[in-house]
């Protein structure tokens, strides 16, 4: 009942102004979104990719991929070079793959039932859903961060250094060099040196998720995965994480997802907007929010469409 | 105005309706609630009170008849008879060795006084139960001599008695010793040699060794594989990180049958080893029987030396004589039924109580000393009198030896349930049949547990394959080398179900994965029957089962444990699975996205998370072992059996032994007593303390838990 009312009123006053921007098939108002109605068609058409990606190294080889999920494809026929020693975003509305596409690289997909996936991904040159390819030693190459904080349950010690335990590694001396010095460049390592024995379920979100980031980054992995890694955190602890992917940005690859378009401009170097599991523009991320070269993308990333 | 009313007639609501009102539930639920707890309390109270007032001293009352008949006794109970409906008193008189009934109903109007004589007094003896009476004299007698009268009259007697009653009791406790001990040793030693020679007469009598042989050539066929999985390795270590670099699985599948194969190459060798010993002839026998002979006859020397001994203090012992007479019919108390003419020897009290006299202090003191024999001796009497010590050991051995069984057994199911098994129809099928498991009665898994457990495994234990299905040795090693290679099969077929990486399983996939489950189910078949029918294996204890006597083969404490954690395995796996479901899958995601193996998560994260809830399950299952007595009746319980499961000589814990139980304990006093009055009040008692060991137990088992969280968790959670 109070719904109607509410409706009522709003369509009395002040909402179809926002409406009219919104998308509209076909092209909304005089703006025409080819690349987007193409997508919403069915269609793949050939992303927008500038040089500057295509000049640099890459360390990660995306060729022709497509994902399904059982029936639904998720992932239309991607082809993307993610460039060495820089910081990349993944942007886009949601349910645009952005995500399925980062567990792609290190084939956490494999957990979900019903995956299927065409084309190849190559990390440094190694394919790697090759059927040779063992999928743990995969996945000690690269470090994951996951949307929400997710220690174990035990001390912070031993939480960042898991990844050296699994490996089998016993000597005090490094783990304790190890766990120090992946603090250190996470940025926590003032707050939790006196605390290191403790649970590490007892520090804030912020705090815990900067942990991960320690155990992520511990065992050097030559790509860093972050999945949307801030969208549970407030923004103080925001601010904390972004300046330490700045940071950390230094010294390794880094390939984030990310909802907050802000976020994307200030941390990466390089961004691809997806859209329907498809690249719709993918370059410099300078570039990307101020001179896009698709009228969609300059909509999307000013908070206009999506 | 009636504007208003209109629109109000046209939203209003109806009443409230007198259903809607919920005050009345309050009260409902608090009072079914309030029943519960009060029904509960209700039978803790009734345990505790019934049961701690057995050891409290009661008055000895003198009573006197209209027929002028008088006796001692201690009233127990005070009811109206059923048929006459006259008022009647329950009189315990003891003094069974004169030949009347312990227990006697008087009816009320019969009695025409009675009175508490300070010097009547409570004899708790070693045998024949209790005795009333009054201290007459305490005398010290020597052979062909005349008596020493010690101490005489009532006040003088129980003075003396407490300056030599201690020591009487350590010389009999001595002497006890003694005769388990040291007698108890040389016996067991003497039935080892004669073991020793049986068996050797045993083996002497069959003589197949010639059957082992044949292995040797079957040894072969598992070296050669074993051997070139070996070299194939060696030769391909070059080619990249995995053998083959083309495919995984085939680096996979060489190293793990060079695995599957040097493990059945060492089984072989175990099986027809030919540093198992020669078997005797007729001659080597003979010296065996000769050394035997003279290894007893120094035994039986060492046995006559303690007797001597042990005769030499018992005659010290028993000089020392204590006369209590009952006033009626003069007699004193004998030694036993058969030596009626004599008194009684000092050491045979365990206690005096000379009740009428007792202050508060002094009641407290027989109380407590009462409980202490309780809980720290051996049962006398057909359970009615003594101690319930060995019972203590049985059931808490019992219960933990349970719990260590169910909990990993449970928890390795339920693991496999949650974690491995892909969640479908079977799982769903296997998920409901664990739960109706646990409806099933008890007394059915008594007599699984006796079939299964005692008879067929035990038996197997004892001697071995039963005769009849035995194989021949070159059908047995043919089955054998047909088990190794289907291990391999259904290890490559389980290798080739799984689809390649980012694929959909393929039909070959699938039916690689059919394939592998009836390659598995076979080999299972085949390992069981590789096992019940080998020809190789004889018992353990070949020489005892074939004198009637199975040490495994029969009822004792190992199948009594492996029978209750079967019955309480249901709860263990649902606590389990339910704790292990509880664990957060962003938990296992982090673990994998660290590199980690499934292995590795479930050990390293799963299993920590979910030890809380798994505690809970072995606490539950404990809870429900310790309770149970039906299927303990058939697998292992017994009335009486004083020898420890647990002791200082090898192998420590004696899991081939029946045992007691509280549980069985209780059914035996209420219901299989001789002197069903006598051991009425020992119902409660035991009742008291089965709920208190159970309680210890379970609280033992939450502070663990407690603990365990404590340290698990963060301050947040």
């Amino acid at each position: 009942m109070t719904n109607e009312t509410d409706s009522t009123n709003t369509a009395e006053s002040t909402q179809p102004v926002i409406r009219s921007v919104a998308y509209t098939p076909n092209g909304g108002g005089d703006q025409a979104y080819e690349v987007i109605d193409a997508i919403r068609r069915g269609e793949n058409p050939t992303p927008t990719v500038h040089p500057e990606v295509l000049e640099s190294d890459s360390v990660i080889n995306v060729e022709k991929f497509n994902l399904w999920y059982t029936e639904t494809q998720a992932i239309h026929d991607i082809s993307m070079k993610i460039p060495r020693g820089a910081v990349t975003a993944l942007i886009g509305p949601s349910g645009c793959g952005k995500s399925t596409l980062l567990r792609s690289i290190n084939r956490m997909n494999d957990l979900v039932e019903g995956v299927r996936v065409e084309g190849g991904i190559s990390l440094n040159d190694s394919p790697i859903y090759a059927p040779s390819v063992d999928v743990i030693s995969l996945r000690k190459r690269l470090g994951m961060v996951f949307q929400k904080p997710n220690p174990f349950p035990m001390s912070i010690f031993e939480n960042v250094v898991y990844p050296l335990r699994i490996d089998g590694e016993r000597r005090k001396e490094v783990l304790e060099e190890a766990c120090e010095k992946s603090l250190r460049s996470a940025a926590i390592w003032d707050e939790v040196k006196d605390r290191l024995k403790k649970s590490a379920l007892g520090l804030s979100g912020g705090q815990q998720q900067r942990v991960c980031i320690a155990r992520a980054i511990v065992a050097d992995p030559e790509v860093l995965l972050l999945d949307e890694p801030c969208s549970a955190l407030d923004p103080v602890a925001t601010l904390k994480i972004e300046e330490l992917i700045s940071q950390i940005s230094e010294r390794y690859t880094v390939l984030i997802v990310t909802h907050n378009m802000q976020q994307a401009a200030r941390v990466s170097d390089f961004t691809a907007f997806m859209y329907l599991g498809r690249i719709v523009e993918y370059g410099p991320t300078a570039t990307l929010f101020q001179t896009p070269a698709l009228i969609e993308t300059e909509h999307y990333v000013s908070g206009r469409f999506g | 105005m009636s504007d208003t009313n209109t629109t109000h007639a046209v939203h209003a609501r109806r009443r409230t309706l007198p259903s809607a009102i919920g005050e009345p539930m309050v009260w409902l639920t608090g009072g079914a609630l309030v029943v519960c707890l009060s029904m509960i309390v209700m039978l803790v109270l009734l345990v505790v009170v019934n049961g701690s007032k057995t050891f409290w001293p009661r008055a000895i009352e003198q009573v006197t008849l209209h027929d002028g008949e008088v006796f001692l006794g201690v009233a127990t109970e005070h009811e109206r008879d059923v048929e006459t409906g006259v008022l009647h008193t329950l009189y315990r008189v003891g003094n069974r060795d004169i030949g009347q009934e312990s227990f006697r109903w008087i009816d009320d109007e019969q009695i025409s006084s009675i009175e508490t004589p300070d010097d009547a007094v409570m004899l708790e003896r070693e045998a024949w139960g209790v005795w009333f009476g009054v201290p007459e004299s305490i005398v010290r007698v020597h052979a062909g001599q005349e008596d020493t009268v010690l101490a005489h009259g009532s006040g003088d007697v129980l003075d003396a008695y407490k300056a030599l009653h201690k020591d009487a009791r350590k010389t009999k406790a001595k002497i006890e010793q003694l005769k388990k001990v040291e007698l108890g040793s040389i016996n067991s030693e003497i039935e080892a040699l004669r073991l020793s020679i049986r068996q050797a007469e045993i083996e002497a009598s069959r003589g197949d060794r010639g059957l082992i042989r044949l292995g040797w050539v079957l040894w072969f066929v598992f070296g050669v594989l074993a051997v070139g999985c070996v070299g194939l390795v060696y030769r391909c270590r070059d080619m990249g990180t995995e053998l083959g670099a083309s495919n995984a699985r085939q680096g996979e599948l060489i190293r793990t049958s060079g695995v599957i194969a040097a493990v059945m190459l060492v089984l072989a060798m175990w099986i027809a080893g030919p540093w198992k010993g020669q078997v005797v002839d007729e001659a080597q026998l003979e010296t065996m029987r000769a050394d035997a002979a003279t290894s007893e006859a120094a035994l039986l020397v060492e046995y006559d030396e303690v007797i001597a001994q042990i005769r030499e203090i018992e005659d010290v012992d028993h000089e020392l004589r204590l006369v209590i007479v009952e006033p009626t019919s003069g007699h004193f108390s004998p030694v036993s039924q058969t030596l009626g003419d004599e008194p009684m020897y000092v050491s045979q009290v365990v206690r005096l109580v000379q009740a009428n006299t007792l202050s508060t202090r002094g009641k407290l003191g027989v109380f407590f000393s009462r409980w202490w024999e309780y809980l720290s001796t051996n049962p006398r009497e057909a359970n009615t009198e003594g101690g319930v010590f060995p019972v203590i050991v049985g059931t808490v051995i019992l219960t933990l030896l349970l719990t260590i069984f169910v909990t990993p057994m449970g928890v390795i199911a339920a693991l496999y349930l949650r974690e491995y098994a892909k969640q479908g129809f079977v799982t769903s099928l296997i998920r409901i049949a664990v739960n109706n498991l646990a409806g099933v009665p008890s007394i059915v898994y008594g007599v699984f547990g006796l079939g299964f457990f005692c008879y067929t495994v035990g038996g197997y234990v004892d001697t071995g394959a039963v005769e009849s299905a035995r194989m021949g040795a070159t059908g047995w090693w043919g089955m054998f080398v047909l088990a190794g290679v289907l291990l391999i099969v259904g290890f490559a077929a389980k290798l080739w179900s799984k689809p390649n990486p980012g694929k959909l399983p393929t039909s070959f996939n699938k039916w690689m994965q059919r394939g592998s489950w009836l390659v598995w189910t076979a080999v299972l078949v085949l390992v069981v029957m590789l096992v019940t029918r080998t020809p190789y294996f004889y018992g353990f204890f070949e020489a005892r089962a074939q004198d009637g006597t199975p040490t495994f083969g029969t009822r004792g404490m190992l199948w009594a444990a492996l029978t209750l954690a079967l019955l309480t395995l249901p709860v263990v796996i649902v606590a389990t699975e339910e704790a292990i479901a509880a664990v957060p899958n962003s938990m296992r995601e982090g673990s994998y996205g660290c590199g980690a193996s499934k292995w590795q998560t479930i050990w390293r994260i799963v299993l920590p998370g979910a030890m809380p809830g798994i505690l809970t399950g072995a606490i539950l299952a404990m809870a429900r072992g310790a309770g149970e007595v039906a299927p303990l009746m058939l697998v292992g319980a017994v009335k009486l059996n004083q020898d420890l499961p647990i002791s200082t000589q090898a192998p420590f814990i004696h899991a081939d032994q029946s045992f007691m139980h509280l549980g069985f304990h209780i059914f035996d006093l209420g219901f299989q007593s001789p002197d069903s009055q006598a051991a009425r009040p020992l119902v409660w008692t035991t009742t008291l303390l089965f709920l208190a060991i159970v309680f210890a137990l379970n609280f033992t088992a939450i502070m663990i838990r407690s603990r365990l969280r404590a340290k698990m968790a963060g301050p947040t959670v």
